[in-house]
């Protein structure tokens, strides 16, 4: 869009003052979880890593505190550039909701597909910190794609399907070299194609379990450095799908903003091969 | 399926790490946390944030603060393997029926990881010293 002021920008740098105003004001209103507890924002709105949802509710909100948090998102990988913008909230540390808008830009293959997800979590028992059993959450994500006529002609059956998780995490006291480390896993049933944007189910297969797991290293309390593996299901014939993965930093300036970058590697998307770039996520969290 | 390249790049790099931190000889956590001193001047420093606290000073109210600060003190050196013995009462008894929630637990130990890095813990005997302790969430929540 050519635009002389593109609605974008004008959020930009809405979003830039809120961030900078956070910044500067320092755990003022923070809910009272350690910092870094709350993950960041998973590419499908879910507090998480970056690919991959954690069992930790959004936010530093404990229990009796309410919390909220909004991020931009964007991958520049070779063919393709993915944009999320996402929103989510925490209820006394127990329900978690988010919502997320994915555009994926078909730089090379020109065009657009666009999903939205809508997503709920609950933390079943347990602490990332205290509890030797660490903390379990179930969650579920309802996805819709804007347009299904690029799905559906790859052979996705839908063009709007639902997953639901598993996810267990743990932060291991002084693990590493003296730092602690954070490991999650999660167990997703799925149907998803490139996790939605190419549409449900195929011709190849079903619905399915996949595995992603993720570890982190808390290098100081406010920066962690890990790496994810997402394990997806591979069910267009007309276009092969690989399992995700990434190394990632997350930095927390405080409980309020944090900023994650990682290099995701994403294997073969809608017939174009190995697809890699660099990922920046800002989140700003209330 | 492919083999994951970065996981099991970095497992073993976590492995090598694992090894290289595994020194026999290593001094007591107790000593690595600087000995008595440094913990007498964590638990004051530590005691210092709770006053300013009022969501959190009101569990002070009935204490006499010197006796908790030593008893802390002997508390934190007998966990860390140093020369003391925690005679006080168990955790659950010594919180029962204050109504202390997860929120005021992570308020105070924030205060305890900020007073160990402003007493200039190393950040290593820090996380040690906290995954020692956190087992202890589960006492004091046991009886609220």
């Amino acid at each position: 869009m050519l635009a002389p002021f593109p609605p974008a920008l004008g959020k930009g740098i809405a979003a830039l003052a809120i961030t900078h105003a956070l910044l500067i004001s320092g755990t003022a209103f923070a809910g009272s979880r350690i910092i870094g507890t709350g993950g960041v924002s998973a590419i499908e709105g879910a507090a998480g890593g970056g690919l991959s949802p954690w069992a930790v509710l959004t936010s530093t909100a404990s229990e009796q505190e309410f919390g909220a948090t909004a991020s931009l998102s964007r991958a520049w990988l070779d063919d393709y550039r993915l944009t999320v913008k996402a929103a989510s909230a925490n209820l006394y540390d127990r329900v978690e909701v988010s919502v997320a808008r994915q555009t994926l830009d078909l730089v090379t293959l020109g065009g657009e597909l666009e999903q939205t997800i809508v997503g709920g979590k609950v933390r079943l028992f347990g602490d990332v910190l205290y509890n030797p059993w660490g903390i379990w959450s179930a969650g579920f994500q309802h996805k819709r794609v804007a347009d299904d006529s690029i799905p559906k002609a790859l052979g996705a059956q839908d063009g709007q399907g639902n997953d639901v998780y598993l996810s267990a995490s743990k932060l291991v006291f002084g693990a590493v070299a003296g730092r602690n480390l954070l490991l999650n896993a999660t167990l997703r049933n799925t149907e998803a194609n490139q996790g939605g944007l190419l549409g449900f189910g195929g011709d190849n297969d079903g619905r399915q379990w996949v595995a992603e797991g993720s570890l982190g290293v808390f290098v100081t309390p406010q920066w962690v450095v890990g790496m994810e593996y997402r394990q997806k299901p591979d069910l267009l014939g007309a276009a092969e799908e690989d399992d995700w993965q990434s190394v990632y930093s997350a930095y927390f300036f405080n409980k309020h903003v944090s900023l994650t970058t990682a290099w995701l590697s994403l294997g073969n998307i809608a017939g174009l091969a190995s697809q890699d770039g660099a990922y920046v996520s800002l989140q700003a969290a209330f | 399926m492919r083999f994951p390249r970065y996981p099991a790049a970095l497992l073993m790099a976590l492995w090598l790490t694992g090894c290289a931190a595994q020194d026999t000889t290593q001094p007591s956590l107790y000593s690595r946390l600087g000995g008595m001193d440094t913990i007498e001047a964590v638990v004051e420093n530590m005691l210092y944030r709770v006053a300013d606290d009022p969501n959190v000073v009101v569990f002070f109210a009935n204490t006499n603060i010197d006796h908790f600060a030593d008893a802390f003190a002997t508390q934190l050196c007998d966990i860390s393997d140093g020369p003391c013995q925690y005679k006080g009462p168990p955790m659950d008894r010594a919180h029962q029926h204050m109504g202390i929630n997860d929120a005021h637990f992570n308020r105070v130990v924030e205060y305890l990881t900020d007073a160990l890095g402003e007493e200039g813990v190393p950040l290593a005997a820090q996380n040690e010293l906290l995954g020692r302790l956190a087992p202890l969430h589960a006492d004091v929540m046991r009886r609220q």
